[in-house]
Order: structure tokens, then sequence, then C-alpha cells
């Protein structure tokens, strides 16, 4: 953990962040400006709940928390590939299989989030009895 | 008009004094009032981005505002109150800030752009309400927002880079940090 942190400060961008004064008051800016954002975002899903807000609206369908779980997913393992990418091609070769099988893994993942995406809006129509929707 | 007298009476009174004593005051507030003003940002984001057409465009303007904007006025008075308490602690110090007084320049902006809105575009707003894209004044009014939000909150952050600050670390100092 410390060896992680010594490298993360010595990096070339660490080192900007130290030194460029009007850098650190801008990340911060953006920093809380995005935690409005998210904040309140995951509040209208709570309030949802609690019947505060958005009752002319069907809750969250099975697409919907699906669709949740593999953007979580996606995040996740598009950043955990790209940074592993260096180690697994082949010199001179291309890539691995299970390199390839990778790339075409989250080609697809994301395709289905973006079709889980359209799919909220028709829960019953897409889950039939497994649908939430009363 | 002479503001002196003013502001040391702000800054000798009661809830200054313990603002600037307790070690607890500070942080506590500070957090609060940003959070409070990470909620007004929020809030008032998710009904400029539906006036933009980016989000929820399926949803009466007037029904997202009306669920936006409680939300909006509560974190709104928070942070007020959570900011004054700040402001009173330095006061002489703030109102020479030039982020502090920047900042209160967007804030006052962002009034004026609610009230223009408010009192000239909404009056309509039954024609257009389920409306996808709605009028241009709407729209403008709704990026106008986004805006000067923006400005508040990147001066608010400012102000503490700026306002002078001991950020040096205390010697042989005993902090009782028992919340």
């Amino acid at each position: 953990m410390r060896a992680l942190a010594a490298w993360l400060q010595a990096t070339h961008a660490s080192h900007t962040i130290q030194t460029v004064s009007w850098v650190i008051p801008l990340l911060q800016s953006i920093h809380i400006l995005m935690i409005g954002v998210v904040f309140v975002s995951s509040l209208m899903i709570c309030l949802r709940v609690l019947g505060g807000v958005r009752t002319d609206e069907p809750f969250a369908a099975v697409s919907f928390w699906i669709k949740m779980a593999l953007v979580a997913g996606g995040v996740a393992g598009t950043a955990a590939y790209g940074r592993s990418l260096a180690r697994l091609a082949l010199p001179g070769a291309g890539f691995s299989v299970p390199a390839r099988a990778g790339a075409v893994l989250i080609i697809f993942l994301w395709l289905a989030v973006i079709f889980l995406g359209r799919a909220i809006a028709y829960d019953r129509e897409v889950w039939g009895s497994l649908s939430l929707h009363a | 008009m002479d503001i002196a007298p003013f502001v040391q009476a702000i800054q000798a009174s009661p809830p200054a004094e313990w603002m600037r004593t307790s070690v607890k005051a500070m942080p506590i507030v500070e957090s609060v009032h940003v959070l409070a003003a990470a909620t007004v940002f929020g809030s008032v984001f998710v009904v400029d981005l539906r006036l933009l057409g980016l989000i929820d465009t399926a949803r009466p303007v007037t029904r997202i505002a009306r669920e936006m904007l409680r939300l909006t006025w509560v974190a709104f008075g928070v942070a007020v109150i959570a900011g004054a308490l700040m402001f009173s602690a330095n006061a002489h110090t703030y109102v020479v800030n030039t982020a502090f007084r920047l900042k209160m320049a967007a804030l006052l902006l962002a009034g004026v752009n609610m009230v223009v809105f408010h009192a000239l575009t909404y009056r309509t707003v039954d024609s257009w309400d389920r409306s996808n894209p709605v009028p241009l004044p709407a729209r403008i009014a709704g990026l106008t927002s986004i805006l000067l939000w923006v400005c508040v909150i990147c001066c608010a952050r400012w102000i503490g880079f700026t306002k002078g600050y001991d950020f040096s670390i205390p010697q042989n100092t005993h902090i009782d940090f028992q919340f």
C-alpha cells in the first residue's frame, strides 16, 4: 500500500497537481460538482422507493437492475482489461486468444448495457412473469 | 455606504466567536455547507438538463421542477445558514476577498436568471410542459443556470485558497477530536 502511494506520488500527473497552483482548486471544484450529480441521482432512486418523487414512472424494471450490475462490471472490467493489455501483447504477433476473447466479451457487455437500457421501457414484454411490474 | 461597522458586528457576534474557538465547529459546518451546496447544484442540474432536452424528456417540466425544487430550497437554506456561520467567523477577510465577491455576484446572477425565467418564460409553461424541445428562452435559462452554478462552486472553492488560511502544521498542540 505504501509502495503504491509512493509510486502514485512520483508520477508525472501527481507532480503537476502538486506544483501548478490552480490544479487543486479546479479538481476540488469538479469533485464537488460531481458529488452533487452522483448524490442527487442516487437520492432520486431512494426517494422513489420512499414515495417522494417520480411516482408517475414505473419503478426500476428487471432490465434496470441487470443493466446497473453490468455497468459496474463493465467499467471495472474495461479499466482492468485496458491496463493488462500491455502484458497480454505477444511480441510481433498481435494478441493472444484470451486477450481477443476479452475484447469480444467487453464489446458484448456494453452492447447488453445499451439494449437493457432500452428494454427498461418494455419490462413486461421482455421478462413476462419475471417482470417487477404488477 | 460604509459596511465596516456592520462587518465588525458580525465578526464579534456569539456564533462567530463559537466558530473561531471550537475545534469541531469549522469542519462540521464546512462539511454541511459542501453537502448542501452539492445538493443544490445536483437538483438544479436535473431541472436544467430537462430544459435542455437531455434527460427525462417524456416527463412534464412542471412535475420535475416541483419534485426537484423542494429539495433545492431545503438544501439552499442549509447552505445559507452554514455559509453565514463560516462568513461570520472571519467576516473581514471575506468581504475583501475577490473569489468571495465573484461568488456572490454569480449567486446573484443565478437568482436573477431564476426570477426572469419564472416571471416571464415559466408563465406559459402549460403550453410547453410536455414538449421537447422547450421554447428557446427556457433552454437559454437552463444553460445559463448550469454555467452560473458551476461558477458559484468554483469561486467558492477558490475562497479557501485565497482568503489567507494558515496551512502550516501546528506544533505542540493538543487537539481533542472526540466528536
